[in-house]
């Protein structure tokens, strides 16, 4: 292989990087506030609530993603009868896919922070006057999030790697692009290639997550 | 003398275990009441009523003239709204054993967050007022410190400042010193004689019995929910009339 083949690869992989990042920024976007919602609904005293969102959570965290994106992929015209011909729909089925399941996720680690903080700092704000919407905003969690950045560090690098799940509802995202090139090439470099994005990827979420926890960390 | 707290016939169980057996209180304006009783007595759970972090089962609770809760025959207990409990939640503040800072806030955040987000004093104004309060705390120099910079006697006086930001008209104590050394004891037994002599009004829990001797000008004496005795501070400690309370106190004798 020669120099003009291979930035031909990394160009390629590059237009794919783009899909990928789309990818990963939508649902960490979309997941990190709709975990929050779920932990509400998993911590809530409502008995149904909780038990619902209790039997979704271990559906989502015992199922493999890959099959949860062909599930939500097929199930509009297996189980409808309707036939999505919009040409979005394969990307939207992979958002809609990793946002339900990363926010499964997040609300375990965001349940385990809420109940982390001490009853007495409720019991402070509401000495204080503070309001649920106050006290949950301007006490809890503040302290809520720089207990749970470690665990959301850890699935935040997943995902960069999970995105390359993509592939199985066709998406052209890096991975996808990656495997076509080595079905056409025979060379195992877009493979090489691809994984020094992933870790290159991981390694600037990894430095912006240290960045952010080191501003957190003025106090403990 | 105008009364600042009135609490009457306060019932509370948890579960089959009732905590508060028919429990009375009246505090006037510049009164120092102190609250003493072995552990499971159901001296915290008073002051938790009284600050309603518990709600009572039965009984009334007035701060002057607003109610906070009343018993109606009918319906059970009634508490007072949302604008109502605004305004009474002003009347009172409480210090806890655990101080219960807010650690990501500096000291001065801790102070002014509630008047300056709640009650909408102004943050200058806020800001002046908290200052005042952290010299009289001698802490002047932690305005911009966290709680975890400070230790633990630094920390229940910055409590005790942001629980008098609001200029309550009666602070509560669920044992201020219990989480101190007695070292540290020391200074935080000071703060609150010095705000004894300031005339305001305080409920203490606490197990430091000279102390309450001595600061308080009225002790109740708690066993088992109910109030064994109670009486003047002085006369109560020098001379216990109830056997509970002489063996209570020969306990702390050495």
């Amino acid at each position: 292989m020669n120099s003009a083949q291979l930035l031909l690869i990394i160009k390629r992989l590059a237009e794919g990087m783009l899909t990928t990042t789309e990818i990963f920024a939508l649902t960490l976007v979309l997941s990190l506030p709709l975990g929050f919602v779920f932990c509400f609904m998993r911590m809530s005293k409502n008995k149904a609530l909780s038990t619902v969102m209790k039997v979704y959570i271990s559906i989502m965290r015992g199922t493999p993603l890959m099959l949860q994106l062909m599930v939500v992929f097929f199930a509009p015209s297996l189980l409808f009868g309707l036939t999505l011909s919009w040409q979005g729909w394969r990307f939207t089925a992979v958002i809609v896919g990793f946002v339900f399941n990363y926010a499964a996720y997040f609300a375990e680690i965001f349940r385990a922070g809420m109940e982390s903080i001490s009853p007495g700092q409720y019991e402070a704000a509401n000495i204080l006057g503070f309001s649920k919407g106050q006290t949950f905003f301007k006490i809890i969690l503040p302290q809520v999030i720089k207990r749970v950045l470690p665990p959301v560090t850890n699935e935040t690098i997943t995902l960069v790697k999970d995105t390359s799940l993509a592939f199985v509802l066709s998406v052209m995202e890096m991975f996808t692009e990656a495997k076509q090139i080595v079905a056409t090439t025979s060379s195992i470099a877009p493979f090489i290639v691809a994984a020094v994005f992933y870790f290159v990827f991981n390694a600037i979420v990894a430095a912006v997550m240290g960045k952010i926890e080191k501003k957190l960390s003025y106090y403990n | 003398m105008s009364k600042v707290l009135s609490m009457k016939n306060i019932r509370k169980s948890f579960a089959d275990n009732e905590v508060l057996k028919d429990i009375s209180l009246e505090v006037e304006k510049g009164e120092v009441v102190a609250i003493i009783g072995p552990s499971g007595s159901g001296k915290s759970t008073f002051l938790r009523c009284a600050t309603r972090l518990e709600t009572i089962d039965s009984g009334e609770i007035y701060y002057g003239d607003e109610c906070m809760a009343r018993t109606d025959e009918k319906s059970g207990v009634i508490y007072a709204d949302k604008a109502q409990m605004k305004r009474i939640n002003k009347k009172f503040s409480l210090v806890f054993q655990n101080f219960n800072l807010f650690p990501h806030m500096s000291v001065m955040k801790n102070i002014t967050s509630s008047p300056i987000s709640v009650f909408g004093v102004p943050k200058a104004q806020a800001e002046k007022t908290a200052m005042s309060l952290l010299e009289r705390m001698g802490l002047e120099d932690k305005a911009k410190a966290y709680p975890c910079e400070l230790s633990g006697g630094q920390q229940q006086r910055v409590s005790i400042a942001r629980a008098l930001a609001l200029n309550p008209e009666i602070l509560f104590f669920d044992e201020p010193t219990s989480a101190l050394d007695p070292e540290l004891t020391g200074e935080i037994l000071k703060v609150i004689r010095g705000l004894a002599k300031d005339k305001m009004t305080m409920v203490i829990v606490t197990h430091e019995m000279s102390f309450a001797r001595d600061v308080a000008d009225k002790i109740i004496f708690m066993d088992d929910g109910y109030v064994v005795e109670q009486g003047d501070a002085k006369e109560l400690i020098n001379n216990p009339k109830s056997d509970r309370l002489k063996a209570f106190l020969s306990r702390f004798e050495n």
